[in-house]
This record gives structure tokens, sequence and C-alpha cells, in this order.
């Protein structure tokens, strides 16, 4: 029997670091929620509340409405940014003038930090001043107006997420490309397989792996979005774009609602690592059982 | 280090303890013991929310807190 102390001696740091950072935190949000908690009201006390929280949070039809919207945001944003992402770094796995240039410039996005990309994007969309409104008005005759269409506000926070994202989801995917091996390619168009024959068979069970553990993150980030749309639309109109992170925000912070607010973070952390597990069973698990079976 | 590892043989005895435990019961994937409980607590935070929002007004919390248990159990033990 091997010995393992060195082992855990190696990984005894990043143990130590995810004890303090990740799991106390949130054995400590899991022991709010469970607890009426508003340290600036009336009573600052922490009072056992016996699960109400989530009694409530059942009925709660802005936190429901919001989950819903949350989902659509998700979808609608991972999925756009899975195929735009798989077309760029296609793209980029060929040769053409000014290719690294394009790459670096198309990188970019990535290194601004979330608040300034939607300070940015609201500037570009206010009616007033953006150059958004501008143009699609002089060009097409339409008034757009963020803060009046509900559609348009949910539209803008889905584009602005691909415009920010889309390019980690290219880097990925573009990594997980170059490192495929040539020979199935080629035994495939010499076996006369036509180009959707070779993604469908070859590149996309080869670069499934990828394509999930990037599903994986980008699905984690888009459901707990919160600077972005803050910034853009502030949730707005009405309740469109108040994503299931801003009504946590708005819960814990605005209102100071310490327990309630802690109790839907458990539940969206919840529902996320269903969706991932979900994602998992039903994208590898089960087709791994089925290749071995 | 007084000695040098052999990766191969590290390889093999890793897969060893990872394969053991996995099997197959009637939930549709294979699974070890960290994978059931997993799946317990899933469906145990789902049916208590359910029966929160639909039955407690009805049939009180207890009785979902031991369906949920005894579910939990199952799918462990025959998962």
């Amino acid at each position: 029997m091997r010995s393992n102390a060195v082992g855990w001696l190696l990984l005894a740091p990043t143990i130590v670091i995810l004890a303090i950072f990740g799991i106390m935190p949130f054995v400590y949000v899991l022991y709010v929620a469970f607890h009426q908690w508003n340290p600036f009201g009336a009573n600052p006390l922490m009072i056992y509340n016996n699960g109400d929280n989530f009694r409530r949070l059942v009925f709660d039809q802005e936190f429901l409405t919001s989950i819903a919207f949350t989902l659509k945001f998700a979808f609608f944003a991972v999925a756009s940014e899975i195929v735009l992402g798989y077309l760029l770094a296609q793209l980029f796995m060929k040769e053409f003038p000014g290719k690294g240039f394009f790459r670096t410039i198309h990188t970019l996005p990535l290194i601004v930090a979330p608040i300034v990309v939607g300070s940015v994007w609201r500037l570009m969309t206010t009616p007033s001043i953006g150059i958004i409104p501008y143009l699609l008005k002089s060009w097409f005759g339409i008034d757009m107006n963020i803060g009046r269409d509900a559609n348009v506000a949910f539209a803008l926070t889905v584009i602005m997420d691909i415009w920010h994202w889309t390019p980690l989801v290219t880097l990925t995917l573009l990594a997980a490309l170059v490192s495929l091996p040539k020979e199935p390619f080629e035994q495939a168009q010499i076996d006369g397989a036509n180009r959707w024959q070779i993604f469908w068979h070859i590149t996309l069970p080869m670069i499934r792996p990828a394509i999930l553990a990037t599903v994986f993150i980008r699905l984690m980030d888009a459901l707990r979005t919160v600077d972005e749309v803050w910034m853009l639309t502030g949730g707005g109109p009405g309740a469109a774009t108040r994503y299931v992170g801003l009504h946590i925000w708005k819960l814990v912070f605005p209102k100071t609602d310490y327990g309630y607010g802690s109790a839907v973070s458990v539940i969206v952390l919840y529902l996320t690592l269903v969706m991932c597990w979900l994602l998992y069973v039903g994208l590898v698990a089960r087709r791994d059982q089925k290749r071995t079976a | 280090m007084d000695r040098q590892i052999d990766l191969d043989e590290a390889d093999e005895e890793a897969a060893a303890v990872a394969a053991r435990p996995a099997r197959q019961g009637f939930l549709p994937i294979v699974t070890n013991w960290f994978d059931r409980v997993f799946v317990g607590i899933y469906l145990f935070v789902a049916l208590e929310l359910l029966w929160m929002r639909f039955l407690e007004q009805s049939i009180p919390l207890t009785v979902c807190h031991v369906l949920a248990l005894a579910l939990g159990v199952l799918i462990v033990w025959k998962g």
C-alpha cells in the first residue's frame, strides 16, 4: 500500500483555502437561510424560523418569475455563445491574412470587467445619446427604447452577454480543435465523408468534453449574472430583466433581508447543481454507458 | 524521494479503486455511493419544496420528511 502522506501534504493548501473561502461561507449561508435576520432592522438578532424562508420563496411570485427569466436568459445566451464560439474557433483553424490581429481583438472583451461592459452598453443604448438607437432610427426608422420595451431590454442583455463571453468559448473550443489528431479526419476524407458527416461523427464527439466543460462554466456564470445587467437595465423595465442574481442582490442589500436572501441563494445553487448534473448525465454518463454495454 | 513511483501501476490502482463501488441499480446510470447520496439530496430538497408549495396546507411537512428520507435510503441502497 503506497503512502498518501505526500499527496495530502501537497493538496493541503488547496483544501485549506477551499474550506475557508468556499465551504465555510456556504455552511454559514445555509445556517442564515434558516433564520430571520435583518441586522439593520428593529430586531437585529438572528431568529430561527423553522424553514419559513423556504416556505416563503415557493410562493414568492417575484422569485419564481426571476427564475423563469434567468433560465430563458441562460438558454439563449449559452446556446448562442456555443454556436458562435464554435464557428469562430473553426475560422481560427484556417489561415488568413491578419489572423493574429483579429484573434487578439476578438479576445479583448474577456479582459473587460463586467461592470464596465454594462456601463459601455448602457451608454451605447441610452435613447438620447446612444449610438445604437441613433443608427437604428436613422437607417431603419426603428425607435428603440430600452427603458420601455421589455423584449428589447431582454434581447440586449443576451447580446451583451454573448459579446462579452463568446471569446472564452472560442478559445476553449479552439484549444480542443487544435489538439485533435489528424488521422481520423484523413481516413474519413478517404472514405468519402462529406463535411457535415465529418463534423457530426468525428469532430463533435471528439470535442464533446470541451463543449460540456464550457457549457458548465457558462451556464453557472449566466445563472448568477448581476453586475452587467444591473448596470445596463437595473432589472427593468418592470421586472423584465430582473434575473435571479439581481433579485438576490435587491433582497440582501437594499432590503437587508439576509435570511431570505440566503435561502434564495441556496436554492439557486441547488438549481445550478441539478441542471449541471442533468446535463452531465444526459450528455456524458448515459452515452459512455451505452458505449461500454 | 527515496523511491520512484510507477505511474502505470498508480493509474491501474486508481482505476481499480474508482471502479469497484460503481454499480447499476434502478437508476438509469451506473453510480457509486457518492452519486446516489447526491441524487438522494436533490430529490429530498425537491420533494420538500414541492410539498411546501402544494400539500403542506393539508398534510404536515413531517410526512414529507419521512417519505423523503425513505426515498433517500432506497436510492442509496438500491439505486
